[in-house]
Parts: structure tokens; C-alpha cells; sequence
């Protein structure tokens, strides 16, 4: 790798370049070469083909040492706000080894890629994971909550949590189950296109979270990102309600069933009443979650038996159901068994928007009789890691129940009104 | 000299990464903006070019039509390569007889000045090394590459620069030369031939601003110079001559201050505000009056080199002007055009003084109602007037529609590419290759050869069928009767001048009609630019044309009035001239026959009249 060749193609074709890493969907002997050019060219090796290795090239543009060294070496007065980084796109590069796109390591490359981040103040940065988000699993909601309380305790006023966009939406949930109660802001912050490209929404993105983390009426979890296309207003929303609703896009995220509590525009931050503010006594961490829940999508098809082996061993469950809440009526013998034997049921609705209302439809009503809880206009995922918290802190199937039926942290809506545009 | 070509030609095979549509659109369906910055690319470097774009901190607002989706609002990873165009850029690279590559990797260009939403251009290398043979000579080829079209630029202004979306991402085939052209004219050859073999693929889009050339120009001890975006190709030569001279007079000044032992480093610039408070026009009169500043730099050893010398319109001064309209001021003052624009000898005088200029010594004053933007432009002037010492700069420039041509840009290097991952490598095969061999088009010297047979032109005729692009509608027309010497004339000269612009699409329906109504006798040849003209200006048939031209009616009885009316009135001069009062006489009857008859048979009837007057027995 590195080394600088030219090669000779007995059919007539001569290549002058560096040998590069080959794409991991590259074919079979094929040598990449990026040529004086810049281009970047895939060259089937033949047997004649005879090769010459040159002088070494000319020095590239120097690396800059400050990214590899990723030593914490900014200074943290009092007043700071804290950047926790758990890897994906928003903190990750191109990986000329695979082609694709690697998290960031270290301080130093992060400050690299978002050289304005420090430009409203002191920025401390506390790596926590090193992994896209699909990676991070229930057992690392705890511990970066935990880091979340602890750097509060350190002295932080509001914490940036960087983290991939795929499973951001659970990840918020989790942490404002796991952390009622908080002196300042915690923004959950991604990036939909990745930071080695001059239009990633990954700089914005983070200074309109970091904006947000230094504003002292807020004590919640939030999801700071684009509200639309433009690189000029950012939504804030709610850690419970919020859903990545588009695979691509920049404002993928979504508050359901509510608008988002509020909107940054320029350095202007408006608010909604329903933010809770901050704790007079600072981050409480509350835990532990119980991994032993689970989510299960409903669709025409899945039969009861798949449906009951999935659900063997977990002590509850949450069904995303059609419309109101419903799974089909050859279902309810398992469920009704499940109840019996004291696991928790509980009913979402996959419309994503709109209530589980189990009284409106014969099948509710059935699903109802058997022990299903209904939970209103929870999110499925939320419903999911509100189960897994409602487990760890409570024993009897009754309590679990009562524990999912209560508002711990705005997580319900009572009241759902039109955008306005209808 | 030295000269390459780079011909990039939009394909109407729609878009090269996504399903839109490869047509612009008036459709404006909505419109967002962003900020972009440079990165780093692959080694970590910035660009030079990326980085200088960037330092213009500007937003783009983009303009989404119906032509367009999320992949060109940078809001969905791009598809596949489009395989129509693949296989354009692969007809084009068999025909070059040109080294198609094994695995096509598509790179991402750094381009940050927003015309592309992303802040690059997806770019492939598709095939390298081959040739072009024309007459006698062959030129290599250097490069096959596809890539995306820009976003259409529809306005700047206020730091805002307003671009359309309805261009960007359509596939441009990219074809660039060695720098094998000799003289200006064959640069318009070599554009001609590599056009015609473009359109031979029949997956072109046609009309203005569909292909543009860049050309690449170096001169005994210059550097390379590149002149973006050249639209019309009678234009090259005039590009390159002008580039040719440019060149010259920056490297006479290069050898005149190298000849002055010229220092290289300046003294710091200084505001000389207070000094010219009492100049009242011209552009520090409209600084002061708003509150801006006026800056000087010294330029020790310049005096006399920032105007043109003695026969010719380049000079430094325009260079050095260049950069400073580059940060959106509108130009400069320079000691060699002083006393002028509101400045009196006084005034320079003083300026001199302040600045410790001597007879040798030259001066550039920056004007502006922004104090940080004059002090970056006089920065940026400093910079240029100290690479006047080696020479010329590698840049990228701009043409302008007077033959001459403006810095844009540094010359972008290697570190502005990295590649694009969101798009696999694409495996070409032999049996690929075997399928487009299978399907290659006519070459255009094979196809010139079999129309100048198979229709009886003349080369020239052919030539112009060809490179103008008319082959298809010539043998239509001709196929269904027309005179192919008509069909030709019609399609190489009078549509071009019918103006309506070049863009005009003329239905074949219609030629036909107008050539079947020619051939009726409805009226003469000489009578298509009138009818055009008629159909242009919104006639709506080809009958309503000829009348509104004025030509539904000349008899012959009319036309043997005419003449004898004619040489009546010219009695005198016939006697006198015999037969050589055809020519003067002709002009005249024309001018009134207006295309109403047959242009021969117009000759013939005069030249009757003539004998006419000659046979009578002398007066």
C-alpha cells in the first residue's frame, strides 16, 4: 500500500500511480491504483504485465498529527459543556480498507473534522463507544447514561451525546427513562451524511446541539437535528417521541404525536412550555434496565406458533400492532397463556402516530380480556425501552404493569392536535 | 504552444446517479439552502482550489424543479451508474481505440463553490490512452471519464448565490486530449471531429450549452493555463490566441522585473483614506461616501508593467483586477493608469509620497465599503502581483464573450479527489466490450465518405452536415425525395440563420412541407430564409409563412415584366457593356424577385433581355 508503481500492459497500456486499497466489492486481481490524476482505477493484472516500482512520490499534504494522537488536551474551566461521542456517521471517515466509512478516534480528530465547535465556549470531549450505531445495544444505554451523570457531576452544564442515526431514536428513549431527573440539557445529535463531505449536515448539526446543551432552561433529554433541508433551523424533541422516519434524508427525525418542543434558528432557541427544567439536584441515574423484554412487529402471516416461540423466556413483551392495536384473533390463545404465566403483554400501534385504544374493535376488546396492556400513543421502540426499564425496577407482573401505565418523564400525550397545516 | 482539449458533452440518456430526467426545467417546485465547507480529502490535504472557494463563506440557496429528486438535493445516496451512459462513454472509448479499465471506480471532485449540493462531483475514469485520427494526423486521447453536470448558477448576490437543480447530475462525457494542437485553428478542428463522433452515438443532448470545451493551454515557458467552459467552438481559436498573447506579455514582465532586480516582498498596504478625501467620482469617491476605505500596496519595481504595452490589450493590471473582483469588489487603480478616475495629479503625487514610491515604483489602490473585504483583496493582489516574479500561475479561468478570459480559480490538484463509496466499482467484461463493439456507430470519416458518394456533395457540404450535427434530418429529408443539394443548403445555411436561436427545433414534418413546397414551385430557394423567417416570427403553417413572406405570387409573365423593365432602364449601360451588365443587373432583379422564382431561371430570363437590347439595330 502506499508504494508508488508503473505498470506495463503488454496489450499496450501503461499506469503510473499508487497502489491503493481495493474495494471490498472489488473483483478477483484487481489492483487499484490512484494515478497522477487523482482518479482512482481498478486494473485487471494479467501474468505478462511487468511492474517497476518508482522513486517514492512526492510528499503529499502533511498529515496532521493532532488527529492520530487524540489526546485530551483542552483545558475544562467551569463553564463547559461536554461531547460525548458513541461513533457513528456524525463522528466517522472514510476506511480506505473497506470502502466505507469508520468512526472517528479521539478528541483530536473529532475537534479536526469540527474545527467552529469550540468557537461558543469550551468544549470537553469524552469518548464513550467507537461504534456505528447498530452496534450499540440495551446494555450500553446504561452505561452512557451512567457517563452522562457522572460528567454532570464533573462539572459539565449540558452534554452532546454524538451518536449514529439508525438506532438514535431508542437510544434517546432510553436515557430519559434512565435519567429523570437532570441539572441541564442532554442532546442526542447525529448526522445523516458523513462529515468528510462538504455538505454533511454533521456541522450544523453539532453547533445547533451545542447551542442547545448551553441553554439553562432545559432539563431533558433531547434530539437536536435538521427540521427540514436547509442548514438554517433545527428541531429539538423530545427523547421519548422522537423517530428516524426517513432512511436518508436530513430531517429524518421526527417528533410523533406531538410537535417538538422547540426550534433553533440562527442563535435564537424558542421553546415550548411542556420542557421540563432543569433538577435543583442534580443528574440522578436510574437504572437498571431488565434485558429480558421484547418488541415484536405483528404482520398478516406470523403465525401464533412463531410468535409464542419468540416470546418464550422474556418476562414481557411489546406487540406493534395494526391500527388500533390489533394481531389477529388466532393469536390471543398465546397471549392469554403468556399473561397467565405472568408475562407482560403490552399493545402499540406500527401507524407510529395515533393511540392503541383497545375498546373500539372486537379484537381489542379480546386482547384486552387477555391481559394485553394497551399503551396509548407510546412509539413502539419507546414502549420497548420503557419495558426494559419498567422490568429492572419492579418484580410482580401487576407493578411492571402499573410502572408502564405511568407518565414518568412526558412520555405520554394526553392531548393530540393537528399540525396546523390540515 | 501547446494546447489539449477537454470536450464535455451532456448525454440525454437521463440522469448518470439517479432516474430524473436529463432535461432543464422551468418548474420550480421549491427551494432550500446550505453552507459548505472544505474537507479533507483521502491524504488529509485540503485543495488548494477547495479551500480558496470556501474562504468565500457564502450560502447556496438551491432550487428543486420537477426534473429533480432527493439524490440531487444531497438527501439520498446516489444509485447506480446509469448504464446508457456507461455505454456511451464506452462506444466513445472503443471508438478512440482507448484502454477501457477493468474496474471503474467512481471518485468524488472536490467542488465547493455550491454547484454541486453534495460539494462534489462524482467523476469515473472510464478508459485512457487512446487516439483520434484526422486527415493525415492523429491526436492522442487521454482520458475517457464520466461525470455529473453542475447546477445551473441563476444568480449571487448579497453572499447568497442562487443555483437550479434541473442540470445537476446530468451524465457529461468527458474527452480530453493530449497536447498535441498546434495551431488555434486545429483546436476547432479536433473540438469539430470529437463533436461529430459524440452525436454519431445518437445519446447526445443537443442545443446550446449542451457541450463545452475546455482548453488547456501552455506556452514555451509558461504553465498550464485552463480555460473553463467554452461554448462556441468557432470561439477556440480567438481563446487560444488570446491565451497565447496573455501569456506572452506576463512573461516580457516576468523578464523586465526579474531585469530590475524587483524585490520579493512588499511593504505592508496602508490606508490612504484621509489623503483622498477630496477626490468626488469615481469608485474611492463612492468608498468614502459610504464609509469604506481606500488601501495601498507599493509594488517596488512595477512601474510601467501594469498597463499593456505598445500593440497589445494584455496586461497585469487586469490580473491583478481579476482578484480583487473575485471578493466581488468591481476593480482596482493602478499607478500606470493615474492621474485618471477622479484622481488628480495632486493626489497621486501625494499617494506616491506616503507610499515612498520611486520612478520605478507602482502603486495599486483597493476601494470598498468594507474594510475587511478591500484588506483581503489587497492580499489577494500582493499574492498575484509576487507570482508576476516566476511568471504565470497554473489557474483556471473563465472565458469571456470578447475572445478574452478571467481567473476563476487556482488549478484544482489531486487532492481534491477521493473516492466514492456510496457508488460499488463497476466491472467492465470482455463480453461488455464484445456487445458494444457489436453496436458501434459510423465513424464520422467513414460516414462523410459514403455521404459525399451516396448524395453527390461537395467535401465542404458534407463537413458541415456532419459537424453541425444534421446528418439524421439530411437523410430523412433526402430519403423521401427532396434534392439532397436543396435538403443540404436548407439545413447547413438557412436554418442556422433563422435565427430563433440555435436551440430551435425545426420538426422534419415541417422541413419537409417547406422543401415539397419549394420543389412545387411555390417558390424559389432563394426564398428559404424569408419563409423561415415568417415561421419564426409565429407563422403557424408553412402556407400562412409564404404568404406572410410575400412570396405567394410572382408568374412568369410577372417575372418577364420585371426584366423587361429593368433592362429598359438600363438601356444605356448594355450598350455600353454588353454581357458584363449581367452581373449589376442581376443584383438588382434579385433583390426584387425576392425568392418569388427560380434564381436560374431569373438569370436566364435577364440574360434573354440582354440579347434582346443588344440584337436591336443602333440608334
Amino acid at each position: 500500500m502506499g508504494q508508488r508503481v508503473e505498470l506495463h500492459d503488454p496489450a499496450g497500456a501503461d499506469w503510473t500511480g499508487t497502489i491503493v486499497p481495493s474495494h471490498e466489492l472489488s473483483g478477483d486481481r484487481i489492483l487499484q491504483l490512484k494515478l497522477e490524476s487523482g482518479y482512482n482505477v481498478g486494473i485487471r493484472i494479467g501474468t505478462d504485465f511487468t511492474f517497476r516500482i518508482s522513486p517514492a512520490p512526492p510528499p503529499s499534504a502533511p498529515a496532521d498529527e493532532r488527529a492520530a494522537t487524540g489526546s485530551n488536551s483542552v483545558a475544562h474551566p467551569g463553564d463547559h459543556i461536554a461531547l460525548l461521542t458513541t461513533g457513528g456517521t456524525i463522528a466517522s471517515r472514510i476506511d480506505y480498507e473497506t470502502g466505507g466509512v469508520r468512526p472517528v478516534r479521539g478528541e483530536g480528530e473529532i475537534l479536526d473534522f469540527y474545527p467552529d465547535l469550540l468557537s461558543e465556549g469550551a468544549v470537553r470531549v469524552v469518548p464513550v463507544f467507537d461504534r456505528l450505531s447498530e452496534n450499540i445495544a440495551p446494555h450500553d444505554w446504561s452505561i452512557l447514561a451512567e457517563r452522562v451523570a457522572l460528567t454532570f457531576r464533573e462539572g459539565a452544564r449540558g452534554i452532546v451525546i454524538a451518536h449514529g442515526t439508525d438506532t438514535l431514536g431508542f437510544t434517546a428513549a432510553a436515557l430519559s427513562f434512565l435519567l429523570p431527573e437532570l441539572p441541564g440539557p442532554v442532546v442526542v445529535v447525529g448526522a445523516q451524511r458523513s462529515p468528510d463531505r462538504p455538505s454533511s449536515d454533521g456541522t450544523s448539526n453539532l453547533q445547533a446541539a451545542a447551542r442547545v446543551a448551553r441553554d439553562r432552561r432545559i432539563g431533558e433529554v433531547v434530539v437536536v437535528m435538521h427540521a427540514g433541508l436547509s442548514d438554517t433551523r433545527f428541531a429539538i424533541h423530545r427523547g421519548t417521541h422522537v423517530r428516524k422516519m426517513h432512511s436518508s434524508r436530513r430531517d429524518a427525525f421526527q417528533s410523533r404525536n406531538a410537535p417538538p418542543l422547540g426550534v433553533v434558528e440562527g442563535a435564537e432557541i424558542r421553546l415550548d412550555v411542556r420542557v421540563r427544567p432543569p433538577s435543583p439536584h442534580g443528574a440522578r441515574f436510574d437504572g437498571p434496565l431488565d434485558l429480558s423484554g421484547r418488541l415484536l412487529w405483528y404482520y398478516p402471516g406470523l403465525t401464533p406458533e412463531l410468535a409464542e416461540a419468540f416470546v418464550r423466556g422474556a418476562r414481557g413483551i411489546v406487540l406493534a400492532g395494526t391500527g388500533l392495536g390489533h394481531v389477529a384473533s388466532a393469536h390471543v390463545d398465546w397471549i392469554r397463556r403468556a399473561t397467565e404465566a405472568g408475562v407482560v403483554v403490552a399493545m402499540t400501534t406500527q401507524c407510529l402516530e395515533g393511540i392503541a385504544d383497545p375498546f373500539v374493535y372486537a379484537t381489542g376488546r379480546e386482547l384486552h380480556r387477555a391481559g394485553v396492556l394497551f399503551l396509548d400513543d407510546l412509539l413502539p421502540e419507546t414502549a420497548y425501552v420503557k419495558l426494559l426499564w419498567a422490568l429492572g425496577h419492579a418484580s410482580s407482573p401487576d407493578d411492571v404493569r402499573s410502572l408502564l401505565r405511568l407518565d414518568r418523564v412526558g412520555e405520554f400525550v394526553a392531548r393530540h392536535q393537528t399540525r396546523g397545516e390540515e | 504552444m501547446k494546447a489539449g482539449l477537454e470536450v464535455h458533452q451532456q448525454l440525454a440518456t437521463g440522469k448518470l446517479f439517479c432516474a430524473c430526467p436529463s432535461e432543464l426545467s422551468d418548474a420550480v417546485t421549491g427551494s432550500f439552502s446550505r453552507r459548505l465547507r472544505a474537507s479533507s480529502g483521502e491524504n488529509r490535504g485540503i485543495d488548494a482550489a477547495a479551500a480558496h472557494q470556501a474562504s468565500r463563506g457564502l450560502t447556496y440557496r438551491y432550487e428543486t424543479t420537477e426534473a429533480n429528486c432527493l439524490v440531487e438535493m444531497d438527501e439520498e445516496p446516489p444509485h447506480g451508474l446509469n448504464p446508457a451512459a456507461l455505454d456511451t462513454a464506452l462506444t466513445l472509448a472503443r471508438m478512440l481505440h482507448a484502454r477501457v479499465l477493468d474496474e471503474i471506480e467512481v471518485m468524488r471532485k472536490i467542488v465547493v463553490d455550491g454547484s454541486n449540493t453534495s460539494g462534489f462531483q462524482r467523476t469515473a475514469l472510464v478508459a485512457a490512452g487512446g487516439y483520434l485520427e484526422l486527415g493525415k494526423r492523429r491526436y492522442s486521447i487521454l482520458s475517457i471519464c464520466l461525470e455529473e453536470d453542475a447546477a445551473r448558477k441563476i444568480s449571487e448576490k448579497g453572499g447568497e448565490v442562487l443555483y437550479r437543480l434541473d442540470r445537476l447530475g446530468i451524465p457529461l462525457v468527458e474527452i480530453a486530449t493530449g497536447p498535441d494542437l498546434i495551431t488555434p485553428e486545429e483546436a476547432r478542428e479536433v473540438a469539430e471531429e470529437i463533436g461529430a463522433l459524440l452525436r454519431a452515438t445518437r445519446r447526445v443532448r443537443r442545443g446550446i450549452g449542451t457541450i463545452r470545451e475546455d482548453l488547456n493551454v501552455s506556452t514555451e515557458g509558461g504553465r498550464r493555463i485552463e480555460i473553463k467552459g467554452v461554448q462556441e467552438l468557432r470561439r477556440l481559436p480567438q481563446y487560444v490566441e488570446r491565451e497565447v498573447e496573455r501569456q506572452r506579455v506576463l512573461l516580457e514582465v516576468r523578464d523586465r522585473l526579474r531585469g530590475r532586480n524587483a524585490a520579493s516582498t512588499f511593504p505592508p498596504a496602508l490606508d490612504v483614506t484621509e489623503l483622498l478625501g477630496a477626490v468626488d467620482s469615481g469608485p474611492v469617491a463612492d468608498a468614502i461616501r459610504h464609509r469604506g476605505v481606500v488601501l495601498a500596496i507599493a509594488l517596488p519595481g512595477f512601474a510601467g508593467l501594469l498597463k499593456s504595452p505598445p500593440s497589445s490589450e494584455e496586461r497585469l493590471g487586469r490580473e491583478l483586477a481579476d482578484q480583487a473582483r473575485f471578493l466581488g469588489l468591481r476593480g482596482i487603480l493602478h499607478s500606470d493608469e493615474l492621474p485618471g478616475a477622479g484622481i488628480g495629479a495632486e493626489e497621486t503625487e501625494r499617494l506616491r509620497t506616503r507610499l515612498g514610491s520611486g520612478p520605478n515604483d507602482a502603486f495599486v489602490l483597493v476601494a470598498d465599503r468594507s474594510a475587511e473585504r478591500a484588506g483581503a483583496a489587497l492580499d489577494r493582489i500582493a499574492a498575484r502581483a509576487l507570482a508576476a516574479l516566476d511568471g504565470i500561475p497554473s489557474e483556471t479561468r473563465d472565458p469571456l464573450p470578447d475572445g478574452r478570459s478571467r481567473f476563476s480559480r487556482p488549478l484544482p490538484g489531486r487532492d481534491r479527489m477521493y473516492p466514492e463509496t456510496d457508488v460499488a466499482p463497476i466491472p467492465i467484461t470482455a463480453a461488455d466490450l464484445a456487445r458494444i463493439d457489436a453496436g458501434l456507430p459510423e465513424r464520422p470519416a467513414a460516414l462523410r465518405e459514403r455521404l459525399a458518394q451516396e448524395y453527390h456533395l461537395v467535401p465542404e457540404v458534407v463537413r458541415q452536415l456532419v459537424a453541425g450535427g444534421h446528418v439524421d434530418a439530411f437523410e430523412a429529408l433526402a430519403h423521401q425525395g427532396h434534392a439532397p443539394a436543396v435538403v443540404a443548403r436548407l439545413l447547413t445555411q438557412d436554418l442556422p440563420a433563422a435565427g430563433g436561436g440555435a436551440e430551435r427545433e425545426w420538426p422534419l414534418g415541417l422541413l419537409g412541407e417547406l422543401l415539397s413546397a419549394q420543389q412545387s414551385g411555390r417558390f424559389a430557394k432563394e426564398g428559404f430564409p424569408a419563409v423561415l423567417a415568417a415561421l419564426t416570427s409565429g407563422a403557424p403553417t408553412v402556407e400562412e409563412a409564404i404568404a406572410k413572406a410575400g412570396l405567394s405570387g410572382m408568374s412568369r409573365a410577372e417575372l418577364d415584366r420585371l426584366v423587361d423593365r429593368i433592362v429598359d432602364a438600363n438601356r444605356g449601360m448594355i450598350a455600353a457593356r454588353g454581357e458584363d451588365a449581367f452581373s449589376p443587373l442581376m443584383g438588382d432583379l434579385m433583390r426584387e424577385v425576392r425568392g418569388q422564382r427560380d434564381g436560374q431561371e431569373v438569370a436566364a430570363a435577364l440574360h434573354e433581355g440582354i440579347a434582346r437590347v443588344l440584337s436591336e439595330p443602333r440608334a
